[in-house]
């Protein structure tokens, strides 16, 4: 690096790159020249700051004018942060109220596979109740006609033996008048025989 | 300094709100800055403090067109430094100042060291543009880009007249600075 290449006042008032620095500072420790130079830029900015600051004769200080202070909706409207943050605040109670007024209402899930197998088991449930229905059905239809039968076969067998009794009961009458007879007939014939 | 930030941010934020006392807190913190800087510019004491107060007034006038508060300084400082080109060039209309050093009875009790009057007589031998590239640069510290924006010119033009204003304060207080030297060491 050359004498050229190097910014001294650059260095010395901080502008100088990072990268740049070291570099500079390598060439300083090799050139005398420039180290004589930037020591007297040092000397003549340390005399620069060596001149004190003033302090201000009189306080500069504002006194609150209702005249030049913004009126209350103008310091809302100028106020940026406020007002998008009463903006959110605002978005977010509608969509709350929104929320509570109209009912959540869950979007309708439309799954083929699902709506089948409801399908299906509804109809199976349909087809089991209704034959079960008809299954009962047929067997008290049955049990009816049974009982019908039986009590049918019962009367007729009821009255079978009541006719059977009847003809047993005419029979031994008959032969009970008849061996009557025969016992009046042959005491007639011993009495008369005596 | 990153907290004195963030506190200078809420008082700007309150100020624009009308809130006067903030204000007021922002302007002391300043006010010792921007008086200095006028002094050293306009180099006499009423104008400078008379300055200042014009300054501060159209900063809160003027504070709802900062952007952003971060750039308070810079921007404070381009209202400070249009304020004191108002006033040279109202006063001396022809140009470039040529003071003499050490002028009136003010600055000569403002500065009564030796080394302070020679540097305020070295200051009073630039140009207003380069006493004013010093004055940012070595006692209000800005960067070259900041001095930029303060004087609306490129950051070459800047570059220029700070380095152009040290090679001639260099030359000029040469002599005080090796009797302050040879003093330090005696």
């Amino acid at each position: 690096m050359s004498c050229s290449e190097v910014d001294l006042n650059a260095y010395l008032l901080g502008e100088s790159p990072a990268a740049e620095r070291p570099r500079v500072e390598a060439h300083l420790r090799s050139c005398g020249a420039c180290h004589d130079e930037l020591e007297r830029m040092k000397a003549t900015q340390a005399a620069l700051l060596a001149l004190p600051d003033e302090e201000p004769p009189q306080r500069i200080a504002f006194v609150s004018d209702k005249v030049f202070e913004p009126r209350w909706y103008q310091a809302i409207w100028r106020s940026g942060p406020a007002m998008g943050f009463a903006s959110a605040a605002l978005l977010a109670a509608a969509i709350v109220v929104h929320g509570f007024a109209a009912g959540v209402s869950p979007a309708p899930k439309v799954d083929a596979a699902q709506m089948e197998q409801r399908i299906e088991r509804e109809v199976n449930q349909r087809v089991e109740a209704a034959v079960t229905k008809a299954v009962s059905d047929a067997e008290t239809r049955q049990n009816r006609e049974v009982a019908n039968v039986l009590e049918t076969a019962e009367k007729h067998y009821a009255a079978q033996r009541e006719a059977d009794l009847s003809a047993a009961q005419q029979t031994i009458a008959y032969y009970e008048k008849k061996m009557n007879r025969w016992l009046v007939a042959s005491n007639e014939e011993v009495r008369l025989g005596q | 300094m990153i907290f004195r930030e963030v506190e200078d941010r809420d008082l700007i934020a309150k100020a624009r709100r009308g809130n006067v006392d903030a204000y007021n807190v922002l302007v002391s913190r300043w006010e010792k800055r921007v008086f200095n800087y006028l002094l050293r510019m306009v180099r006499q004491r009423e104008d400078a403090m008379d300055l200042s107060q014009d300054v501060f007034l159209k900063a809160y006038q003027n504070l709802r067109k900062l952007d952003d508060p971060a750039r308070f300084p810079g921007w404070l400082f381009r209202i400070a430094h249009n304020e004191a080109y108002s006033l040279l060039r109202k006063n001396r209309p022809e140009g470039e100042l040529t003071m003499e050093p050490g002028t009136g009875s003010q600055t000569a009790r403002m500065f009564p060291m030796e080394l302070s009057l020679a540097v305020q007589g070295a200051l009073s031998r630039l140009s207003d543009d380069q006493r004013e590239a010093v004055l940012l640069k070595v006692y209000q510290g800005f960067k070259f880009d900041e001095m930029a924006e303060i004087l609306e010119c490129p950051v070459s033009t800047v570059k220029s007249r700070v380095y152009t204003a040290l090679d001639l304060l260099k030359q000029t207080l040469a002599p005080a600075v090796a009797r302050e030297t040879a003093g330090g060491t005696e």
